[in-house]
């Protein structure tokens, strides 16, 4: 009975938005508006946010980064403690190697900006790198051709290289570079392999556009007394050991490799991934808010449209509610008759809504190059909030309408 | 019989509530616990509203949807352990005036 009732009450509904088309489509623009802007903004900072933590998380999560300084953020950062600290030496990776016990791998790496060149083709500002031979085990790459180095090649500082995809297609095009000889900085040296594309990241964390050389070729051309060179020393902890109890042994260690006294600060930083992501945790809390104040004020906005236009509506009908009443309609059917079309006009604006910004994030995909989809979760939330917003800002029209009085209401002009 | 001017102070807090209530839905918060947690949480906030709409025209129905939309609330922010000062405040405020409704339920209109 309810379900015939409701059938007929949106049938009703349905004739009254189609017989005022410009009113209907007036009054869902506003809705539309407000699901587009709040669900876009929520796809844009689920896509950022996304992006930024896969970036972090390629960075590995059990690693943790011996440097000059300390990923901390916030306006009241010490430089003035960190800046007289030596950076990481490649002699410290091989004291290490030789008394760490916790530890599953560790690598060396510095890198700068360079020119690569093959005959007529050159990348200018490459990102070149030194590296130890335990690198691949920390750095998540797979190699598309060639193969990595070995450990000889490493230790006596051969003239090879690997190359990231976007260096390989812009120097190669057409080619197969593995086997080529290049130019890195002015020193000759050959391409043994290629490393699998990993498309764009927005913190720059990628392999496309880097080089990779041993570090003692690299030497020839990097200056490693430079900070720029940003000397790093990776440690990749064993599987049952936590961050926290390699973190102890590795304090204990470069403090005896550097003979700082009990009493002395450390000259040295153990960074670890968590550091970075707590940096950008309150960065999106921030951005969320924001999207979220934006679209609260679209949404009422258009809210209180609905709840106008329902209020136009009902006034407008009023005769058409006294026959319906005469006729021995029931206060509830005339209530979910005004309800059903305020719901059914924001939800087909919040369908709208999601349209456009499937849309536009379309179109920022391909412009931007960055993975933004609309996600389920989103989809959901703006049909639930277009519905909730048409039962709010309906349900006081509609209900006003059902508890007219039949006589006066087929008196009304 | 007339609507008690307590009931109708209630109803514009409610009223009020309600308009700030209402984003919560969307926020950051409330969406990170869950696929469906919007969702659950704006029925609940619409369901208050309609009760408050009940209320204000002095309805049985609306005493009753008001009590049933306090409780699920009050489950619902026990679920999602968001249990803060407000909490407890809006337990005591809506104990209070579950007790004034009780006093007043048997001369409200029983029509809808």
């Amino acid at each position: 009975m309810f379900l015939v009732l409701l059938k007929e009450s949106l049938i009703f509904a349905w004739q009254s938005l189609v017989s005022n088309k410009l009113r209907s489509f007036l009054s869902l623009l506003g809705i539309t508006i407000g699901i587009f802007a709040i669900i876009l903004v929520f796809t844009i900072v689920d896509g950022l946010e996304n992006n930024i933590r896969g970036s972090i998380q390629s960075l590995g999560n059990n690693v943790v980064y011996i440097q000059k300084w300390p990923w901390t953020f916030g306006p009241d950062y010490p430089w003035w403690k960190y800046i007289n600290r030596p950076t990481p030496k490649y002699y410290e990776l091989d004291e290490l190697q030789k008394r760490c016990k916790t530890t599953q791998a560790i690598a060396y790496r510095l890198g700068a900006r360079k020119t690569i060149k093959y005959k007529s083709n050159s990348i200018k500002n490459a990102s070149v790198a030194g590296i130890s031979y335990e690198f691949y085990k920390i750095k998540n790459f797979d190699l598309s051709d060639g193969r990595y180095f070995t450990q000889n090649e490493i230790e006596a500082g051969y003239a090879v290289v690997i190359i990231g995809a976007n260096i390989a297609a812009g120097l190669f095009p057409n080619q197969d570079p593995v086997g080529k000889e290049i130019i890195i900085g002015g020193r000759k040296a050959n391409v043994i392999g290629v490393i699998k594309k990993e498309g764009e990241s927005l913190l720059g964390i990628s392999f496309d556009y880097q080089a990779i050389t041993p570090f003692n070729f690299a030497r020839y051309i990097i200056d490693t007394k430079s900070e720029n060179s940003d000397p790093t020393i990776y440690v990749k902890a064993k599987n049952n050991i936590s961050n926290i109890e390699m973190m102890d042994e590795l304090t204990g260690l470069m403090r005896a490799i550097r003979k700082i006294k009990p009493i002395a600060e450390p000259n040295f930083a153990l960074n670890e991934t968590s550091l970075l992501s707590k940096g950008f945790d309150s960065l999106f809390e921030i951005i969320g808010i924001a999207g979220w104040i934006i679209g609260g004020f679209s949404i009422l906005v258009g809210g209180f449209g609905i709840a106008n236009i329902m209020f136009v509506s009902v006034k407008e009908r009023t005769n058409l509610i006294g026959i319906q009443k005469s006729l021995g309609a029931k206060n509830i059917f005339i209530l979910i008759q005004f309800l059903g079309e305020s719901v059914l006009l924001s939800f087909i604006g919040g369908f709208f809504g999601l349209l456009l910004t499937y849309i536009i994030t379309i179109l920022g995909k391909d412009a931007v190059g960055m993975d933004i989809g609309l996600t389920g979760t989103n989809i959901i939330l703006g049909f639930t909030i277009s519905i909730l917003i048409g039962i709010i800002s309906g349900f006081i029209p509609a209900y006003s309408a059902s508890q007219l009085d039949p006589v006066e209401a087929i008196r009304t002009n | 019989m007339k609507r008690p001017r307590i009931i109708t102070a209630f109803c514009i807090i409610g009223y009020l509530s309600v308009i700030f209530t209402f984003p919560q839905v969307f926020s950051p918060a409330i969406k990170k616990l869950g696929l469906f947690v919007p969702a659950i949480f704006g029925v609940l906030v619409a369901a208050y509203f309609i009760a408050c709409v009940g209320l204000w025209h002095f309805k049985k129905w609306g005493a009753e949807l008001y009590l049933i939309s306090f409780f699920s609330k009050t489950f619902f922010y026990l679920i999602i352990r968001d249990t803060g000062i407000s909490f407890y405040f809006g337990i005591v405020a809506a104990f209070i005036f579950s007790i004034i409704l009780i006093r007043y339920y048997p001369k409200m209109d029983k029509n809808l």
